[in-house]
């Protein structure tokens, strides 16, 4: 730490427009529950508007939002069997993209096609497969079952969230790394901090304690005293977070699952959408308590998330944050998420080899100063002996 | 999208370290006591015979640990600085 520094040239904030492409990766667009009234959706994301509709055996489908044919507005229009019906002159499509009928023309001209997202409906949630360059989702990305959630006995459904953000998504990717803010924002005090980033997947593990004093609008709603937690959140992909979160309670621990997804509307706004379920204790005084419990920690996550936006709506975009040596890992995480904005044949190394930061305060710092002090002096000592013999042999040679 | 430079590396760079158990090398550097940041290369994670991944859902770390008590050992050894050694 430096102090008193002469010179008097003045640091300028740098920032490139954000990426005018959006992230390559599964993108989680909202509960498959939302999305089984046999009706149309809208989703405007990656800079479109798509078409999310349930077809006849509830699979959900994901279409381009525009028609091809003159431009009709699908989401507006109904579900017809398994196909979205268009609300300006009904041309039928199918979920394979594929104009399947024109109820007032014998024949479909060619390349009756619109574009067709891939999608994944997994542990009660639906996701596409965003690619600028049009392939195929990538085996090795895919998303992982959540361990415990919803689809396991014992757990509560999905207390879900949805919030649009006018910010560009990578403020919340830094959220990540950002060990700093945890205190100032969210006054909770990591004992333990790792980040681990590698291939497509970045880790954030974090213990920490919180303090109550610090934590009044938690109190304020009643959430039950909370002695501490172990996170381990880890993104697999540019969008997608599973963080397996364990609450301890003066009571006992309490195992929880907590989602926090997000999917770009356009460059310079997101959809923001996090979730919890939680597992009920083996012997329920009360079986609503559990339900009661993840409301009250969706709400506990809201808070958190709505002192970030607080942030993120006044702050402005920093492509060179000045770090000091006690902040995070902000540079290396961006370097792995530039992987999801290039082409696959341009990722390099760098963005995806494994790199690991970690910050333990419960080291015994004291302890192993003195030890190190200790070895220091030792070989320094030996240097200085080594040097004497040294010139011992010289003088014994000399005479 | 160029993703710039980290500004702390300029004065102190990471420094390689090897690992005394399986002889690979990686990058390191201790911006403090407590701080350990480890860049690893595609050899270094082929080479790593103990790196255990971690369990998520019991709140474990993916780490290596011989490779840590390296690291800590080239810190004790003075041939690793730490950045702020809060003296
Ligand atoms: S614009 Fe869709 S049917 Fe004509
Ligand atoms: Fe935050």
């Amino acid at each position: 730490m430096t102090n008193g520094q002469t010179d008097t040239e003045v640091r300028h904030i740098e920032q490139e427009a954000a990426p005018s492409r959006f992230a390559r990766g599964w993108h989680c667009i909202g509960l498959e529950r939302e999305f089984l009234d046999g009706k149309p959706h809208t989703v405007t994301g990656f800079g479109r508007k798509l078409v999310v509709w349930a077809d006849s055996s509830g699979a959900i489908k994901v279409l381009d939002g525009y028609c091809r044919h003159m431009g009709g507005d699908l989401s507006q229009g109904t579900i017809k069997g398994d196909e979205v019906a268009c609300p300006f002159h009904d041309w039928r499509w199918g979920g394979d993209g594929r104009c399947k009928q024109i109820p007032y023309s014998r024949r479909v001209p060619l390349r009756a096609r619109t574009q067709a997202w891939p999608t994944l409906v997994q542990d009660g949630m639906v996701f596409v497969w965003n690619d600028p360059e049009g392939k195929a989702p990538i085996p090795e990305q895919a998303i992982p079952r959540v361990d415990g959630g919803p689809g396991t006995p014992g757990w509560t459904d999905w207390a879900w969230y949805q919030t649009r953000v006018d910010t560009n998504c990578r403020e919340i990717i830094d959220n990540m790394v950002d060990m700093a803010h945890f205190f100032y924002v969210h006054h909770a005090f990591p004992t333990y901090f790792k980040n681990t980033f590698e291939g497509h997947t970045a880790t954030q593990l974090q213990k920490g304690v919180n303090r109550d004093d610090m934590r009044p609008a938690e109190v304020a709603i009643g959430a039950p005293k909370r002695l501490g937690n172990t996170s381990v959140a880890t993104y697999h992909g540019p969008s997608f977070m599973i963080d397996d979160l364990i609450y301890h309670y003066e009571h006992g621990d309490v195992r929880t699952v907590l989602i926090n997804c997000h999917y770009p509307v356009d460059e310079n706004s997101f959809v923001l959408q996090y979730g919890i379920s939680v597992e009920r204790p083996e012997s329920p005084e009360d079986a609503a308590a559990a339900e009661r419990l993840a409301d009250k920690m969706v709400q506990t996550v809201r808070i958190g998330f709505e002192q970030d936006v607080d942030i993120w709506k006044n702050k402005t975009r920093i492509d060179n944050p000045l770090l000091c040596e006690e902040d995070g890992p902000v540079y290396q995480l961006r370097r792995w998420y530039e992987q999801f904005y290039v082409d696959v044949a341009d990722i390099r190394p760098e963005m995806t080899d494994r790199f690991e930061f970690e910050l333990d305060t419960t080291r015994p710092n004291e302890a192993w100063q003195r030890e190190v002090d200790e070895n220091v002096a030792r070989r320094a000592a030996e240097a200085a002996e080594a040097a004497t013999s040294d010139e011992l042999v010289s003088q014994t040679q000399g005479a | 999208m160029t993703v710039r430079t980290d500004n702390r590396l300029g004065d102190a760079p990471m420094r390689p370290v090897a690992c005394r158990s399986c002889g690979t090398t990686v990058l390191a550097r201790k911006s403090s006591w407590a701080q350990t940041t480890v860049q690893w290369s595609a050899e270094a994670v082929a080479a790593c015979t103990s790196w255990d991944p971690g369990c998520s859902i019991r709140g474990e770390l993916p780490v290596c640990h011989p490779l840590r008590d390296s690291i800590a050992r080239a810190v004790v050894d003075g041939d690793l600085p730490v950045i702020d050694d809060g003296r």
